[in-house]
């Protein structure tokens, strides 16, 4: 072998390894993404109708009570439909985030179905990502929905929107440890929990709370104080008070018990595998939420999707689901079911919550401004819990 | 030679070259157009402008998740090369049964997903178990301290889960070692550190640089690690992309972003290749033979 031919032989092996590492490179790096969106006024009407085949349902994990006698598999034995029942949203932002490319392009990714929190639905529903509802083809739906449901100021007369289930955010303590102390966000900041706390990584849920213990008006948050909650937020990030941020994952760190108390749901008790755990309403104020079933644009099966929707408003249905899942249900006549069945959860404040509990409460609010300006409050919120 | 002969090579290189156009080249085009947008999502999407200054906008405030991303990829390198290299020789000097065993013991927990293997960790480590106890016991960790949710977590992972692909390119090339020259560098009166320096290593060089690239890059890139083993302050370059892609959905900056950090790392892969020698890749057994 010559030398010149041994050169150019090394040369090329050379780039053909640069290009092998460029090739693993991109591969770890690239993700995808597009654009566009045009309003929600113009969203096609979901179709109904008789419902056959399959149809792909993304919901929160453990928001459904699971078995061969859950609501699901008896939704498959009533309508003869194949359920393929997802839970995949772990996070609002998140879930969106990886749906958006497709649902920029008139596609669910499969989905007939999915839950998500009312003001992202309404976001979504804005961008043209949902479909309308018929009201005609919901006839349970509206028989058995709460009254003071039937309306929604993110959806006024549910254009796009079914409640599921609704809750409140405030703080789980594990009362057998030293977290039984904690009864308010400012507790959670005591330095002597350093690294055994948890917040969210739903910025409508965490800066909130965090706005409301430093004394704004939760009726009219205003940008200063969305600020100041954030740059608060940050000290005690930086300072490892919070030991992460999480979505229903720290119910996995309060069962292992790596955490004395962190802020979550109070529908939660079910994925958290420990007796001696309690959900509190912090002393200055908790959050609202309901989370919504939508038809998302490009749905098959629509008409699944409504025999779903009708299916878990009948109330012995969505007795099961109470009585499995402890959130706050949307469906009058729940009760007296329960009284029969499960009277500890008939009972239960977090499921059927008294006005005292409801009143110091107030929903998730958006970041004030134009969607410009409430991104760049989401980035700030972003660039804390990356830190 | 006829001209259809020296066509073979290209004719063999042809699906090689297909799959880097469709998986490479094009999805690179895709998110070298991306990175050059501007806009917003909700008001009227992005739209394509030569915004080349998404370029530093998205180096500005990530400064440290970028130098912690090196600090751990580098650090779980070096780990699993101190691990895979006495490992590897081990293997390779096995007789058949056992070398297969313990190759199929290398390979073996890759039956199980990535996610799942990271996830079990959480168990392994949790703050009241173990490995957690022993560690305190030992002084390794303060008495309120804690693995999950900290650098050494994350670094342990990374380690763990890029392992095989240090060790197999390592065994590969120390399983092709003639023992016949180490014999020969020893009747020569080397010692065995000298044979090991002079013959073993030179001559295995090309599985390391190997595993260090496959072991390096992924290890750069991840963010499965931080986001199920690290807290607030182990979030790497990856956590960052995910972040601008999905939550805060700034897709130029998140492409731009993408972009350097995979023109950094090509630079690098450039640099070290040269001071590793090239001959390191070609091995210097074939020009020995040659």
């Amino acid at each position: 072998m010559s030398n010149g031919s041994e050169r150019t032989l090394t040369n090329r092996w050379r780039w053909l390894v640069a290009a092998a590492a460029a090739a693993i490179a991109a591969v770890t790096f690239t993700a995808c993404g597009s654009s566009g969106g045009n309003g929600g006024s113009e969203a096609p009407v979901a179709k109904g109708g008789k419902p056959t085949g399959e149809v792909t349902i993304s919901n929160w994990p453990g928001y459904i009570d699971p078995g061969p006698n859950g609501t699901v598999a008896e939704f498959e034995k009533a309508s003869g439909l194949d359920v393929n029942y997802i839970e995949d949203i772990n996070d609002n932002l998140q879930f969106f985030g990886k749906l958006q490319p497709l649902l920029a392009s008139g596609n669910s990714g499969g989905r007939s179905l999915f839950v998500v929190t009312d003001w992202l639905a309404k976001q979504m529903f804005d961008l043209g990502y949902l479909e309308r509802l018929n009201h005609a083809d919901l006839k349970t739906v509206f028989d058995n929905i709460t009254p003071a449901l039937r309306d929604d100021p993110a959806d006024p007369g549910r254009q796009f929107s079914i409640p599921w289930q609704g809750g409140l955010t405030g703080i789980w303590v594990i009362t057998s440890g030293p977290g039984n102390e904690i009864h308010s966000m400012r507790d959670l900041f005591d330095p002597k929990y350093k690294g055994k706390v948890e917040l969210l990584t739903e910025m409508r849920d965490t800066v909130p709370l965090v706005m409301q213990m430093q004394g704004a008006d939760p009726k009219n948050f205003t940008k200063e104080d969305w600020e100041k909650a954030i740059e608060f937020l940050k000290k005690e990030t930086d300072s490892g008070q919070i030991r992460r941020y999480t979505g229903n994952e720290y119910t996995e760190d309060l069962t292992a018990g790596n955490i004395v108390a962190a802020l979550g749901w109070s529908g939660d008790r079910s994925l958290i595998g420990r007796k001696d755990v309690e959900w509190r309403s912090p002393t200055e104020g908790c959050d609202t939420f309901f989370d919504q079933m939508v038809i998302p644009v490009g749905a098959p099966n629509t008409a699944a999707a409504y025999a779903f929707m009708n299916f878990v408003y009948r109330p012995e249905v969505q007795a099961d689901i109470a009585d499995y899942v402890n959130y706050v249900t949307p469906v009058a006549g729940v009760k007296p079911i329960l009284e029969k069945k499960d009277p500890a959860v008939a009972h239960n404040p977090l499921v059927f919550p008294p006005p005292s509990l409801l009143a110091p409460c107030s929903a998730d609010p958006n970041p004030p401004g134009s969607p410009d300006e409430q991104q760049k409050v989401t980035e700030e919120f972003q660039n804390v819990i990356t830190g | 030679m006829t001209i259809r002969r020296r066509l073979i090579p290209y004719w063999l290189l042809a699906p090689g070259a297909l799959w880097l156009l469709v998986f490479f080249v094009i999805p690179m085009g895709f998110m070298a157009e991306q990175a050059l947008q501007s806009g917003s999502l909700f008001t009227g999407g992005f739209h394509f402008t030569w915004q080349w200054s998404n370029f530093p906008d998205s180096l500005s405030g990530n400064n440290e998740q970028i130098v912690r991303s090196f600090y751990y990829a580098g650090t779980a390198t070096v780990l699993a090369l101190l691990i895979s290299y006495p490992l590897a020789y081990a293997i390779a000097q096995q007789s058949g049964r056992w070398r297969l065993l313990l190759l199929f013991a290398v390979i073996a927990p890759f039956f199980t997903t990535y996610l799942i293997r990271t996830i079990a960790w959480k168990t392994i480590l949790y703050d009241s178990g173990p490995v957690v106890g022993v560690f305190k016991t030992l002084h390794l960790i303060p008495q309120d301290g804690r693995l999950l949710a900290t650098s050494t977590a994350v670094i342990a992972g990374l380690t763990y889960n890029f392992l095989p692909f240090m060790i197999l390119p390592i065994y590969a090339s120390i399983e092709r070692l003639d023992m016949r020259l180490i014999e020969a560098a020893k009747d020569l009166y080397a010692s065995s550190t000298q044979a090991f320096l002079r013959v073993t290593l030179p001559m295995t060089a090309p599985g390391i640089v190997a595993g260090v690239l496959l072991t390096f890059i992924p290890a750069f890139g991840d963010y499965v690690n931080a986001t199920i083993l690290g807290g607030t302050h182990q979030a790497m370059i990856g956590n960052k992309i995910q972040s601008l892609f999905l939550v805060e959905r700034d897709y130029p900056e998140a492409a731009a972003l993408s972009f350097l950090m995979m023109a950094v790392i090509l630079v690098m892969v450039l640099v070290y290749l040269r001071l590793a020698g090239t001959e390191a890749f070609m091995g210097e057994e074939e020009e020995a033979r040659a």
